[in-house]
């Protein structure tokens, strides 16, 4: 039996006196496709902040596969093949998409701080960068700096950095925030694809969004997870239904 | 691949571009023979290194530095002491290798002193850099042994009996020949340190430090790298500058060479790649040739670099690649008349203001000039300053190119609005 790709025990977080995180204990299957979901200010973001060790922990033990990962810095959890997307998009503006990529997946090909590589020279990060181009739908915007390409490009691109490492664990926090329709259908599309055969944890608040996407969600409520379980036993928990889902279908859905 | 076309194509370009630049540079001497414009290619030489070197940190790391004189400095002294040390039994292969001294003395200084600098990035970098270069420059009072003290550290570049490929590097254009190699080697080297993953993954930590962390980045070793090696070509320019002058004082690592640096790098463009030459050229004949007209030449520079700041903090090079951006699309000759016509107004501007600042350095200013001073030239002219005249007609045409650069330059700014908006109305 393998180790779970993430196990959370007894994680908290504290800032100054007010508790955000206050116990979260959570297995992520490997594989598997899991969402967290919860009302505003439940904590979701600072738990994938705690994950990703953007923000050190209070207390309480994260297992990334099998092993600790506290008190590691982010560059050091993602070479263990963490990586993640952010609510706010953080790209490279200056760079060209291409070249967004192309930062992305110099690590994983082992070329780490070399000035002794020409970059023009490396086939291998050429062509992943191009395949994850492609993947995301921004071939013909190669050259365009990421600072000016469309809001729905920017989140593509963002879910691009984060996949192109071929990380195998995947936490995406919000990544159809702010799209129409039409651009969040297509983002679920990508999202299936470039996920296919990895772990993927994201927070979402389009429960249309996360109903048709998630094996199994999460209801994280005031720092706590009240609820894990596949979709459909989520819809008629009654603990969820009366703590989220009851009080705030609409506002859910009609999210900022 | 059209890529891949077009990538060839724009490399052979860039190796013309390469090849006529070192052409030039070596032709330059043929064509200004004078012993003063021989020195100032020489400073200019040293100062394209320098300056390449501080934009490996502003430009492309996004690094502000205010210290960045320190490596120069420690590559200068070094190497003058190397050259001393080496003495009478060293030759002039020796001789011209001694920016490599300087280069490692500078590396070498990065690598401890960046070491606390490059922690953090941002505001802290700017304040601990400032904090580490006052430091030195302290220090470089305090130790008169190895600093020289206030006379600072003289040597001969001119060692031994032999020499190399008949150079003895004793006449000033062979130095020049000497920095020009030296100058191209280094130019090169820094090129192509860009076109690396450290390069690359330098502007990734310059444009969104967080976001390099999440793909496997330690943004503080990238920081780090990057200034051991700038300051290892910092170090060559000093090496460089020791062998010019074969002087170095505490001047080369104080705060006002930091402040230079900045300037030139800035003025020329931190966003390209060949913005801190021009940068570097640019101050460097302002220096020596306005520095040599008129004493007030630091306040010209002043106003220049408020000038800059004001219309084009993007720095030349980006007024350069405008100019092309429009060019390709036939749009430059729209805007040539424009340039034209508020290049009058201008001149006449600056012809005024050059006058009332003349003067009023020959009437207030110290010695040199004489304080109180009643005569002085200004452009050939001679002014007499007790009378009112050459006052009422310096502000006169002030007066006068202010309200035409104003109004010209409304019409100018507008025609460039609009032919801006036409290049982008082309591209979308």
């Amino acid at each position: 039996m393998t180790a779970p790709a993430i196990r959370i025990t007894g994680l908290k977080k504290n800032f100054g006196a007010s508790e955000i995180i206050r116990g979260v204990d959570l297995d992520i299957h490997r594989g598997e496709r899991h969402a967290i979901i919860g009302p505003n200010g439940a904590g979701k973001s600072t738990l994938f902040h705690l994950i990703s060790a953007r923000l050190p922990v209070t207390s309480g033990v994260i297992e990334l596969k099998g092993e600790n990962v506290i008190g590691l810095k982010p560059f050091e959890i993602n070479r263990k093949g963490l990586s993640r997307s952010f609510q706010i998009t953080n790209i490279f503006h200056n760079l060209s998409v291409f070249e967004n990529l192309r930062c992305a997946v110099l690590w994983s090909l082992g070329y780490r701080y070399s000035f002794w590589h020409r970059l023009a020279g490396l086939a291998d990060a050429r062509l992943r960068a191009e395949a994850v181009m492609e993947d995301i739908g921004l071939a013909d915007r190669r050259d365009t700096p990421a600072g000016i390409l469309s809001y729905a490009e920017q989140r593509a691109l963002e879910i691009g950095i984060t996949i192109a490492s071929g990380a195998d664990v995947i936490l995406l926090d919000e990544p159809t925030a702010g799209m129409s329709r039409s651009e969040t259908d297509d983002a679920v599309a990508l999202i299936r694809r470039v996920t296919e055969g990895k772990t993927l944890v994201m927070v979402e608040h389009d429960m249309g969004v996360v109903f048709g996407l998630a094996d199994r969600i999460s209801v994280l409520v005031y720092g706590q997870i009240i609820a894990t379980d596949a979709p459909a036993a989520i819809r008629c928990n009654a603990a969820v239904q009366e703590a989220y889902l009851g009080t705030s279908t609409h506002s859910g859905n009609q999210h900022d | 691949m059209n890529s891949h076309v077009s990538e060839a194509v724009f490399r052979r370009g860039r190796l013309l571009l390469w090849g006529a630049c070192l052409a030039v540079a070596i032709a330059l001497p043929l064509v200004f023979k004078s012993g003063f414009m021989l020195s100032l290619l020489c400073q200019m030489g040293v100062m394209v290194v320098f300056a390449l070197s501080y934009n490996m940190l502003l430009g492309q790391t996004g690094l502000l530095s205010f210290g960045h004189a320190v490596y120069f400095g420690m590559g200068a002294f070094i190497s003058m002491h190397a050259l001393n040390i080496i003495g009478k039994d060293g030759g002039p292969l020796l001789v011209a290798l001694l920016p490599l001294v300087g280069g490692l003395a500078g590396l070498l200084a990065g690598v401890v002193l960046g070491y606390v600098t490059t922690k953090k990035a941002g505001t802290t970098f700017a304040m601990i850099s400032l904090g580490i270069g006052e430091l030195v420059a302290a220090c470089a009072l305090m130790f008169p042994g190895f600093f020289g003290g206030e006379g600072g550290v003289s040597g001969n570049r001119v060692i031994g009996k032999g020499n190399l490929l008949g150079f003895t590097w004793g006449p000033q254009v062979e130095m020049y020949g000497l920095i020009v190699a030296w100058a191209f080697l280094a130019t090169v080297a820094m090129f192509a340190l860009t076109q690396t993953p450290l390069g690359r993954m330098a502007n990734a930590v310059r444009d969104n430090p967080e976001r390099a962390e999440f793909v496997g980045y330690d943004t503080q070793r990238v920081r780090y790298l990057m200034l051991i090696l700038s300051g290892f070509f910092a170090g060559v320019a000093g090496g460089l500058t020791a062998l010019n002058y074969e002087i170095v004082t505490a001047e080369t690592l104080n705060a006002h060479t930091s402040g230079v640096v900045l300037l030139m790098t800035f003025v020329g463009g931190i966003g390209f790649f060949y913005g801190p030459i021009i940068g570097a050229i640019l101050v460097t004949v302002m220096q020596i040739v306005i520095g040599g007209m008129t004493q007030a030449w630091l306040l010209y520079f002043g106003l220049f670099f408020l000038f800059m700041v004001l219309m084009a903090p993007g720095g030349i090079a980006s007024v350069i690649s405008m100019q092309r951006n429009l060019w390709q699309a036939g749009l430059f000759g729209r805007m040539v008349p424009h340039y034209l016509a508020v290049a009058l107004p201008m001149l006449v501007l600056t012809a005024g203001l050059v006058g009332l600042i003349e003067m009023s350095y020959a009437l207030l200013a110290g010695e040199g000039v004489g304080a109180g001073d009643t005569a002085t030239q200004v452009m050939g002219m001679q002014m007499q300053l007790n009378s009112p005249a050459p006052w009422a007609i310096a502000l006169a045409t002030t007066a006068v190119g202010m309200a035409l650069t104003r109004w010209i330059g409304g019409r100018t700014r507008a025609a460039w609005n609009a032919t801006l908006s036409t290049l982008h109305g082309d591209r979308t």
